[in-house]
């Protein structure tokens, strides 16, 4: 530690990691102040919080049935995620503990499956759903979603990690298969959950192409798609965008810092 | 007999366990895919088509737009995935040092930015670089630059922007991988290192760097899928790929081959191949690369 | 493929049935859906329609869904292509350009309103450019008459007037716009280099366009189009002009006092008077004509869009006397919405209305309403086309050689061949 050279290094690592957090974080700080600003204060690039926050509140829920919304965005996110990660985790478990020379080759097409545009398949999916009867529901936009070749694959990775002797010895025990899946890995994985939980919510919280096409009333409008419609008129009022930036982005925020404990540990698992 | 009853339980079970997900993936991913590729050999426009053979292909080596947005595609991936990954792993790797002070801190804040809001991220960064926008504004106070720079209406600044904005929203995600890999080396072969008189930057590049290889080959092969598929950035902070098409993306081509221009989707679904096609060749060189290197 | 999935579909829908989820179905008699795509001007407009119609007709009531309008396009586009009418609504806003491009792309997803609406009493370039085999296919909404809206402290401090600003040329504007720069070091115009209007505006107001009547491209030989380009050329070149990046900036620049003015639709009014600040210091003069252009005026159109009732509409009766009762005869209605929203619309009865004739003090007590009306009536007939998109996608791409200085002929060339690649 005495070394000059050491200490320069040390300083040079602060002064890198404090820059990059302070740009990681401005933006956050830019919003929270634009929704205090009236729309013509932003576009003048006032970087001063103001007072047209209440104004600004009251603008963006009077424009919405904000109630409605929120529980669209919720119900979409939260049932998707819970049913993408046991599809998911089930289908990584299986690949990985139950290998066969069939099922690797199907796991090796999927990598390629995902590396299609969804734009692309986009056209035939709302057939699909026209055909099922499904357009401006909430199956429509969750069920694609379910079995994610994403979460898949992470979840193979960590099942590296998954102690095997447990497995053998809640066999000896006489546990099914399918118990020693809910029973034993799930609550050993579940910092592997959480980090997917965070990963997966997000995902489904931003979708924003396939809910725009799919779903055609206000009342099945999600957050996002309101945040959106916000931006495009003749004349936007920012503030109010911003208000709806924040409320878009607070859900995703105070998920990551309830599951962040976890989050690092899941991780852990996936690279292994 | 009672190995082959275990053998065949093994592969009842292994099915079931996968079953769920591949019938789902069957119904809403592999039967769009089959389509469109069906499609991918058809002309016409909207719904009237018929079948073209290898017209769509041929069309593809004559069409400037396609080839724009396929430099473009390409620019922003040779680019933006190196700087973003080397960034990740110098983070990852400053915040491996459990003496650091505040280390969960820069952690959390360097990682903040991939849990935003899509639309809310756009529409800040929109106005962040807006001509007389915050950036403008900071680097003429700090007096890097005497006039603004128009950040999105000129067609290298906004390139420049969009390869920042998707760095700024995926670098700390990159670094947790990473980060969570470095944990799991063993600290001995740091110490013994570090006894022996190894400078940090040789135990990084000799040490770290090679036990990270599965990861950054993981990373690079999401990131390289990511980045050829890139289409939200350029759609909402560039306004559709502007200027010029400056920040056209093969995605965002497709976009606009099917719902912006008259429908055509036979050659958009070709365009889409394109990227299968070049992810397939991208990701088995970079396994070559990273299976030369062990030897 | 559909034979083979479609067991597997029927079974999976039955499976479906059973997973009760909320969902919202078909919408209820009685109820007719509108898409539209501004909350604050068109969907406000058609709110208060509904409102005089329900006060009629307390059975019917009219829900307006907003999407932005690239996504309300993306959305048409995709449901029609999909060939299923299941959630389309019963009528749709749809800009101008596009009309043709739906109405020939997708044969008979739109009702033909001829027969139950007079459409003579519109706008006469309104109804045409929605026909299609001699049906007119709209109920024309708002008209994007063009103006040259501009601050008239900043020219009175160069010394200029309203009357210097009647009946000139491109190259007088740019003329006066470098004097202004000169005496007060403003900016005349923002020109966002993403955007073709700029285009659109000149070659309409000399009547033509970058397709010919029979939809073949028009563009290398086209010379109006090639003396827009040299117009836009001329412009950025001599230093009038403030680049910008998206509707925001570029709404921005003028109404902060960073550019001078600019040349758009009528509709942009609302966008200006939010200033209130800013009263009695705007001005609205005819835009100037393009330069040794035979049959150039001062009168053209930017944007605008009209009302579409969709073939599959499960309350098509309804939607059709709506818009008939209220939209295509309400003088009274007409008269409210250009003054609460600033929307002038195409009837053209609804200018003898009080409200059309009323002077406004925000442009220094000009008869603005009928100064546009007049221009309106004198805007050249075009046809759009069908692939608007594609040729100002083209155009766009081409910006950065007109600006750096490049030869007029070998652009109009290359924009021409673009075009004609992407819409074969």
């Amino acid at each position: 530690m005495s070394n000059p050279i050491a200490l320069i290094g040390r300083a040079a690592t602060y002064l890198l990691l404090l820059l990059a957090a302070f740009i990681s974080v401005f933006p956050f700080f830019w919003m929270a102040v634009g929704a205090t600003n009236t729309s013509a204060d932003i576009l003048k690039g006032k970087a001063t919080p103001g007072g047209a926050l209440w104004a600004n509140m009251v603008n963006f829920f009077s424009s919405v049935d904000m109630p409605r919304i929120l529980f669209n965005s919720f119900f979409i996110a939260g049932v998707g995620t819970a049913l993408t990660l046991l599809v998911s985790s089930l289908a990584g478990y299986g690949f990985e503990m139950f290998r066969s020379r069939f099922r690797e080759r199907i796991f090796g097409s999927l990598l390629l499956m995902l590396s299609i545009p969804f734009a692309a398949l986009m056209i035939p999916l709302f057939i699909m759903m026209a055909n099922l009867k499904l357009i401006n529901t909430y199956q429509a936009i969750i069920l694609p979603t379910i079995a994610s070749i994403f979460i898949v694959f992470y979840f193979r990775q960590a099942t590296k990690a998954f102690p095997h002797e447990l497995r053998d010895a809640a066999r000896i025990d006489g546990l099914k298969e399918w118990q020693i899946f809910f029973w034993v890995y799930m609550p050993v994985m579940r910092s592997t959950y959480a980090a997917a939980t965070i990963i997966v919510f997000m995902a489904n919280w931003n979708n924003y192409l396939w809910p725009l096409i799919v779903l055609q009333t206000n009342e099945m409008k999600t957050l996002t798609l309101v945040v959106a419609g916000l931006t495009s008129a003749y004349t936007p009022d920012w503030g109010v965008v911003m208000v709806g930036a924040i409320f878009a982005t607070l859900p995703t925020l105070i998920i990551f810092f309830l599951l962040q404990r976890r989050f690092v540990e899941g991780m852990l698992g996936a690279v292994k | 007999m009672a190995q082959s009853g275990y053998e065949r339980s093994q592969q009842v079970n292994g099915w079931l366990f996968v079953l769920p997900a591949l019938i789902l993936l069957g119904i809403f991913m592999i039967y769009p895919i089959i389509w469109s590729l069906w499609m991918s050999f058809q002309v016409g426009r909207g719904m009237n088509f018929s079948f073209g053979g290898f017209t769509n292909i041929m069309r593809l080596t004559q069409d400037p737009v396609f080839l724009r947005a396929l430099s473009n595609t390409l620019i922003f991936l040779a680019i933006q995935v190196p700087i973003m990954l080397i960034l990740a792993l110098l983070f990852a790797n400053a915040l491996n040092d459990s003496k650091l002070w505040g280390r969960s801190w820069f952690r959390t804040a360097i990682f903040l930015p991939c849990v935003t809001s899509l639309v809310a991220y756009s529409v800040v960064f929109r106005s962040m670089f807006a001509q007389d926008g915050i950036m403008n504004e900071m680097l003429m106070a700090l007096q890097i630059i005497d006039n603004p720079i128009p950040w999105l209406a000129d067609p290298f600044w906004a390139k420049v922007v969009i390869i920042s904005a998707i760095t700024w929203r995926w670098t700390g995600y990159n670094m947790i991988f990473y980060l969570a890999a470095m944990q799991n080396i063993d600290r001995s072969i740091y110490e013994a290192a570090k006894i022996d008189g190894v400078p940090a930057w040789a135990r990084f590049w000799y040490i770290t760097v090679p036990m990270l290889k599965p990861v950054i080959l993981f990373t690079t092969v999401i990131s390289t899928i990511g980045t050829l598929q890139l289409f939200d950035e350029p759609n909402l902070i560039t306004n559709q790929g502007g200027p010029s098409d400056a920040t056209l993306t093969l995605s965002l081509y497709i976009y606009n081959l099917s719902f912006r221009f008259m429908p055509s989707f036979g050659y958009a679904a070709t365009v889409s191949y394109v990227i299968v096609v070049l992810v397939g060749i991208l990701t088995l060189i970079q396994f070559l690369v990273a299976r030369d290197r062990r030897a | 493929m559909t034979s083979l999935s479609t067991g597997l579909k029927r079974s999976l829908a039955i499976a479906l049935a059973g997973v009760s989820m909320f969902s919202v179905t078909a919408a209820s008699a009685g109820e007719i859906t509108v898409w539209a795509w501004d909350p604050n001007f068109n969907g406000a407009t058609m709110n208060k329609a509904a409102e005089i119609y329900s006060a009629a007709h307390p059975d019917v009531t009219v829900t307006v869904v907003d999407f932005a309008k690239a996504d309300l396009e993306t959305k048409l586009q995709a449901q029609l292509a999909s060939g299923t009418t299941d959630g389309l609504p019963d009528i749709v806003l749809i800009e101008d350009y596009g009309a043709q491009k739906y109405l020939q792309s997708f044969p008979g997803a739109f009702e033909p309103l001829s027969g139950a609406v007079d459409l003579s009493g519109f706008a006469p370039y309104k109804t045409e450019l929605a026909t299609l085999n001699g049906q007119g296919y709209s109920l024309p909404f708002d008209s994007g008459v063009t103006g040259f809206f501009y601050r008239s402290d900043i020219l009175e401090e160069a010394g200029y007037t309203a009357a210097d600003l009647e009946d000139i040329t491109w190259s007088r504007l740019i003329e006066i716009g470098q004097d202004i720069k000169e005496k007060t070091g403003q900016i005349l115009l923002p020109i966002d280099p993403n955007d073709a209007g700029i285009f659109r505006i000149m070659m309409q107001s000399a009547g033509s366009w970058y397709f010919n009547a029979d939809g073949s491209v028009n563009i290398a030989n086209n010379d109006v189009f090639k003396a827009a380009l040299k117009t836009y050329q001329d412009l950025v070149a001599s230093g009038i002009t403030k680049p910008v990046a998206g509707w925001t900036e570029y709404t921005g620049s003028f109404t902060s006092g960073d550019t001078v003015g600019t040349v758009t639709g009528v509709w942009m009014v609302g966008t200006i008077k939010a200033n209130a600040d800013q009263s009695g210091q705007w001005g609205i003069a005819p835009i100037p004509a393009l330069d040794g252009v035979e049959g150039a005026t001062h009168a053209s159109n930017l944007g605008g869009s009209s009302w579409y009732v969709m073939s599959a509409a499960p309350n098509k009766a309804e939607a059709i006397d709506f818009l008939n009762t209220v939209w295509g005869q309400d003088v009274n209605f007409y008269q409210e919405i250009l003054v609460n929203q600033g929307a002038l619309g195409s009837l053209l009865a609804a200018r003898e209305g009080e409200a059309y004739s009323a002077s406004d003090d925000f442009f220094g007590g000009a008869p603005v309403w009928q100064n546009f009306s007049d221009w309106l009536g004198a805007i050249p007939a075009v046809n759009y086309g069908i692939f608007t998109n594609e040729a100002d996608a083209a155009v766009v791409a081409q910006i950065p050689a007109l600006t750096s200085g490049g030869n007029i002929d070998e652009i109009a060339a290359a924009i021409e061949a673009q075009v004609s690649q992407q819409i074969q």
